[in-house]
């Protein structure tokens, strides 16, 4: 935010041309208010906003979001046909949603939602971290 | 009416600031509504609150009930008692015998104590991943003259890095590279415990987690960073 706002980079809102939806991880919601008294919900958005026009909430989000099922080491266990079956709700919320690009400010969500999008056939879906969005977004003079 | 036994879980789970023991439950099912696992083999919060709350530790740490757990928190955002149910899980799991511990975990754990990284790569090698991505970047216009400002002293911002970009996504490490080069930012990365995922978070054993938080105070200090990024 502080590069952005203060101008020590330029952003392309035009470069991104598909739509995006934004997935709250529950270490920047849920976790970090318990820790730290403070929820990372506007600051992301506000990043995201700043490349793209055209981005979306998913349904239920913030404080309620549904977790992507990969996070707590779970996708380190032998449990893999669990993970499979708790993520069909994050995928039907993506469905519903009508993006093709997920962005996550997250490692495990980003594995995890990647992986399910394969499992359940959505080869269409890209997933990126909210960090490649900026990248992918700056003006290179 | 039996009396419940005594619960280390119960007693070792870390309060909420503004929470309370498992004692409190109400037995209201919100949490089991609100978590995505409910159902699943048989998982449920309430069950593991209500196991925590009659003492019965050995049962809850032989089942695989902590693990099905992805610590998302969805159950105590919705419970009404403010009850740490995700503490009580993350204790249930240090109590696990270390051989049923799921196996990734284990060997990361063990790598994380012996090298400073879960993958126990070592520091040379980490050296060559570094330059050989950081060359790629060179190639791309707008970075010809990008460079890794490992081991710099000084440095208003020191990096970690989550183990998956020098392993399966070396890909992934130029954004923020991207980002930083044209922000003109003042920044470093230490070429040695770099690791910024702490399983003993995961794996409810204080121990790992003190070293892995130990090992980044240390790299602040020796580099005399002013500032820590962690990769999540």
């Amino acid at each position: 935010m502080e590069y952005i706002e203060s101008g020590r980079i330029t952003l392309d809102r035009s470069k991104i041309s598909q739509k995006v939806a934004y997935h709250d991880p529950c270490n920047y919601g849920r976790k970090s208010k318990e820790m730290f008294g403070y929820a990372y919900y506007h600051e992301p958005r506000w990043i995201l906003n700043k490349c793209t026009p055209n981005w979306v909430d998913l349904e239920p989000s913030r404080n309620s979001q549904y977790c992507c099922g990969g996070g707590g080491g779970l996708m380190l266990t032998t449990l893999d046909d669990q993970r499979e079956y708790y993520s069909r709700r994050k995928i039907e919320q993506i469905k519903h949603s009508g993006a093709s690009l997920i962005v996550v400010p997250c490692h495990s969500c980003h594995g995890q939602i990647k992986a399910m999008a394969q499992k359940y056939n959505l080869p269409d879906i890209q997933v990126k971290y909210l960090w490649e969005v900026v990248a992918d977004s700056l003006v290179v003079e | 009416m039996t009396e419940n036994a005594s619960s280390l879980i119960k007693h070792t789970a870390l309060m909420r600031p503004d929470g309370h023991a498992a004692d409190f439950c109400l037995g209201c099912g919100t949490c089991a509504a609100g978590c995505p696992m409910t159902g699943i083999d048989g998982f449920d919060p309430r069950k593991i609150v209500r196991m925590a709350m009659l003492g019965r530790d050995e049962q809850l740490a032989a089942s695989s009930l902590p693990w099905l757990c992805t610590l998302c928190g969805r159950c105590e955002n919705a419970c009404p008692m403010g009850i740490n149910i995700v503490g009580l899980i993350r204790s249930a799991r240090g109590l696990t015998e270390k051989d049923k511990t799921p196996t990734a975990i284990r060997k990361g754990l063990e790598m994380l104590l012996e090298t400073g990284n879960i993958l126990g790569l070592p520091e040379e090698d980490f050296g060559f991943i570094i330059t050989d991505v950081a060359e790629e970047l060179n190639e791309q216009p707008g970075f010809e003259d990008f460079t890794v400002p490992l081991e710099k002293k000084d440095a208003r911002l020191l990096c970690t890095l989550h183990n998956k970009l020098v392993n399966i996504q070396n890909e992934d490490l130029i954004h923020w590279w991207k980002i930083f080069h044209l922000a003109d930012e003042s920044w470093t990365l230490p070429a040695r415990n770099w690791e910024g995922v702490n399983w003993g978070l995961f794996s409810g054993e204080d121990q790992v987690l003190k070293v892995a938080v130990d090992n980044i105070v240390q790299n602040m200090e020796r580099l005399d960073a002013r500032h820590l990024m962690y990769p999540e």
